[in-house]
């Protein structure tokens, strides 16, 4: 890879990780509170910029699923993830079969015209593939 | 000796004087135009023209901090010259362009309303959102409880509709009305 020279400065050349929330923690408690959201309602509205950052983490967390159940990886990624535990069963049970024949790319992420109230925030639509 | 005397007489005479001129210099910056000496002191007048209303008040209290105004004489930057309204109507109306036009709207082919090309029309999201809404009150209704998410998939079910062959394990929701134009049965 690429040299780190320690550029700490007001410059970010480069960084694929949005900063949301409060810090680095909130930022990932936001996002797991949206993939938890999404695997059990299959469609999301979210800000552009959560639902872009939230779709990575989704695809990722449907690729640790389709390693299988006896997994223990797997089952701890699904368990810190999704805070329901109702939805690690869905997960197993539910997305990672449906999903089996797709070799990727399981979210479709489109944007929708009218922003929220007062703020006009850029808003989107998450949603797993395969509708309810 | 005697050019000693005479040169000694007039120095202190001369440090008294210039202490006098000193110190009228000290209080003669402080309250301004009051001291008489106007036009030696005019651009002093000038840059500290916002000093001269609370003089009266602050007179007492100016005298012990007169240092500090000395060296903050340097003041915050203030514009010279009107501008003209030729070079402002010059820097509002050039570069930003006021407000770029829009090309990028469209039709909806399904119901008519306009719409950005990049993004979902609103009013048939809006028809779809609503019938989510209706879809999840029922499912609601049917697992009972806050975390009862059920490990099979689910079909939604409209007017004069049976289960097929492929939706052979999957839970079954039924919704009282005619099947959505957009919703497509897989």
């Amino acid at each position: 890879g690429e040299m780190r020279l320690s550029v700490a400065a007001a410059i970010s050349h480069g960084r694929v990780f949005r900063r949301l929330g409060l810090g680095p923690r909130s930022r990932l408690d936001l996002l797991r509170n949206l993939v938890t959201a999404l695997v059990r309602h299959e469609r999301i509205e979210a800000p552009w910029a959560r639902a872009d950052e939230m779709r990575g983490y989704a695809e990722r967390l449907i690729d640790y699923a389709k390693l299988g159940d006896t997994n223990e990886r797997a089952m701890r990624m699904a368990d810190f993830w999704l805070t329901e535990k109702d939805l690690i069963h869905k997960l197993f049970k539910v997305l990672a079969p449906r999903f089996q024949p797709h070799p990727g790319s399981y979210t479709r992420l489109l944007q929708i015209p009218n922003r929220d109230g007062l703020d006009r925030a850029k808003m989107a639509v998450i949603e797993l593939k395969g509708n309810p | 000796m005697a050019t000693l005397v005479v040169l000694f007489s007039p120095l202190p005479r001369l440090r008294g004087l210039l202490q006098r001129c000193w110190g009228r210099l000290e209080h003669g910056l402080l309250p301004g135009v009051s001291g008489g000496h106007s036009s030696p002191w005019g651009p002093a007048l000038a840059v500290q023209a916002p000093a001269l209303l609370p003089q009266p008040v602050n007179d007492t209290s100016e005298s012990h901090e007169a240092p500090s105004l000395l060296d903050s004489i340097l003041w915050m930057a203030a514009p010279k010259k009107r501008r003209t309204i030729e070079v402002n109507r010059c820097r509002r109306r050039n570069p930003t362009k006021l407000i770029k036009v829009k090309r990028n709207i469209d039709v909806c082919p399904e119901c008519g309303n306009l719409k950005q090309k990049h993004v979902l029309c609103g009013y048939c999201y809006a028809k779809v959102k609503a019938e989510t809404r209706l879809i999840r009150m029922e499912i609601g209704k049917k697992e009972g409880g806050p975390f009862n998410a059920p490990t099979v998939e689910t079909v939604v079910l409209y007017d004069g509709e049976k289960p097929t062959e492929k939706d052979e394990g999957k839970r079954i929701i039924e919704r009282p009305r005619k099947r959505p134009s957009w919703f497509v049965q897989n």
